[in-house]
């Protein structure tokens, strides 16, 4: 399975591209398009609203809308949940309830977002292809490099905690054995490290950051970012695809999106910049279609070249 | 070996652990006293569990004004 991120400055038409693409990807494959934008407008591509569990466009192409606001809150009342489990006594005083003030941590919605990320991929094995739709560069890089910081945080921690355990061990070595107060579970510390709970949920996270980073950098991922002949547009590509190369996130296509006759030289200029400094990603160009008018039969972009030939799986068979 | 003799012999080692114990808390849950602090769902991910490091967190924080005084009784000291 193939995986898609379509990134970008606001406005310059991720989400267009992408369901170009993943229009393109279905006339072979089956293809799975979710959009991470909050500002949903992957469904107004097709002319459809995307319910709760998705949308069937056509028999090898779904699309997806996820929404980080309820991702947010459900991770947070499991969470809650669990608080409440182990602090039960607080039911009897009825002030277990006051956890739920949790829902509404701040930081939590990019987490939300790459929780849902990590789920698709792990549980969605029945398509060839997944295309992301991301919100703007910000958030996007933000959240891309969530794994490897938390990785980090996870590894210190990892650490201190066993020094932790193993301090107690040796503690508990020199007493000698429980002794009668100790035998209530309330009290006894936990030595062993298969029963520390703290421990088990850090490598329990640590796992999944593992398959989630090498499934981020491994050869079925790529980022597509997609610019406009602009100023603006040049330099937060320029930003994104340094970013990208710190996080060793593989870079496969770039894309001049609303090219007209009079900015086609900038455009090749912009074009040529951001592939020497994407060290030669591809580059496709998408025109603008002057002559569009609303409600007419005249497409709004022209997209004459097959996109798919760069996700790696068109070869030389594709439409 | 008789009670007090090994109490004595892992003293050092139980303030060692407490302060790991202490250190652990502080750096999850240090956001709340201004340190930057992990991002925030790690903290929320292991809450859960972290009911006796809060409780040592507490307890370091109300002793801080006499812990020279502590590590001395610890390591003998007069």
């Amino acid at each position: 399975m193939k995986v898609l991120f379509f990134t970008g400055k606001g406005g310059v038409g991720k989400s267009t591209l992408a369901a170009a693409a993943a229009w393109q990807l279905s006339r072979q494959y089956r293809v799975l398009a979710v959009s991470l934008d909050p500002a949903h407008n992957l469904g107004d591509v097709f002319g459809v609203t995307v319910g709760n569990g998705g949308t069937r466009v056509s028999p090898r192409l779904h699309l997806r809308e996820v929404d980080l606001r309820k991702l947010a809150r459900d991770y947070l009342e499991r969470e809650t949940k669990v608080l409440a489990e182990s602090y039960h006594y607080l039911r009897v005083l009825n002030l277990d309830n006051y956890f739920s003030i949790l829902k509404y941590s701040p930081g939590i919605e990019e987490y939300a977002l790459l929780t849902s990320i990590e789920r698709t991929l792990r549980e969605e094995d029945g398509y060839d292809y997944l295309v992301f739709d991301t919100p703007p560069t910000g958030l996007t890089l933000r959240f891309l490099a969530l794994p490897q910081v938390t990785m980090t945080w996870i590894e210190r921690l990892t650490a201190i905690r066993r020094q932790i355990l193993d301090k107690r061990h040796t503690i508990q070595k020199i007493r000698g054995g429980a002794k009668e107060w100790e035998a209530n579970r309330e009290i006894r510390l936990e030595y062993d490290e298969s029963g520390d709970d703290i421990l088990k949920r850090l490598r329990l996270l640590a796992d999944n950051y593992k398959v989630l980073i090498r499934r981020l950098q491994g050869e079925e991922c790529g980022v597509v970012t997609v610019f406009n002949p602009d100023l603006l547009s040049l330099r937060e590509s320029e930003r994104l695809i340094t970013g990208l190369r710190e996080l060793k996130l593989p870079l496969v296509l770039l894309i001049a999106n609303k090219v007209t006759a009079e900015n086609r030289a900038l455009a090749d200029r912009i074009a040529g910049e951001l592939q020497r400094l994407a060290s030669g990603a591809a580059v496709a160009s998408v025109a603008l279609n002057p002559a569009f008018t609303l409600g007419g039969d005249t497409p709004l972009y022209e997209i004459p070249e097959d996109l798919t030939v760069h996700f790696g799986g068109g070869g030389e068979d594709h439409v | 070996m008789g009670t007090a003799q090994r109490e004595g012999l892992v003293a050092l080692t139980c303030l060692e652990a407490q302060e790991l114990e202490n250190i652990f808390a502080l750096l999850l849950l240090g956001s709340f006293v201004g340190l930057p602090a992990p991002p925030g769902f790690l903290a929320v991910e292991l809450l859960p569990y972290m009911e006796r490091e809060i409780q040592v967190l507490h307890r370091r924080a109300e002793d801080a004004g006499d812990m020279l005084a502590e590590i001395a009784g610890t390591l003998g000291i007069d």
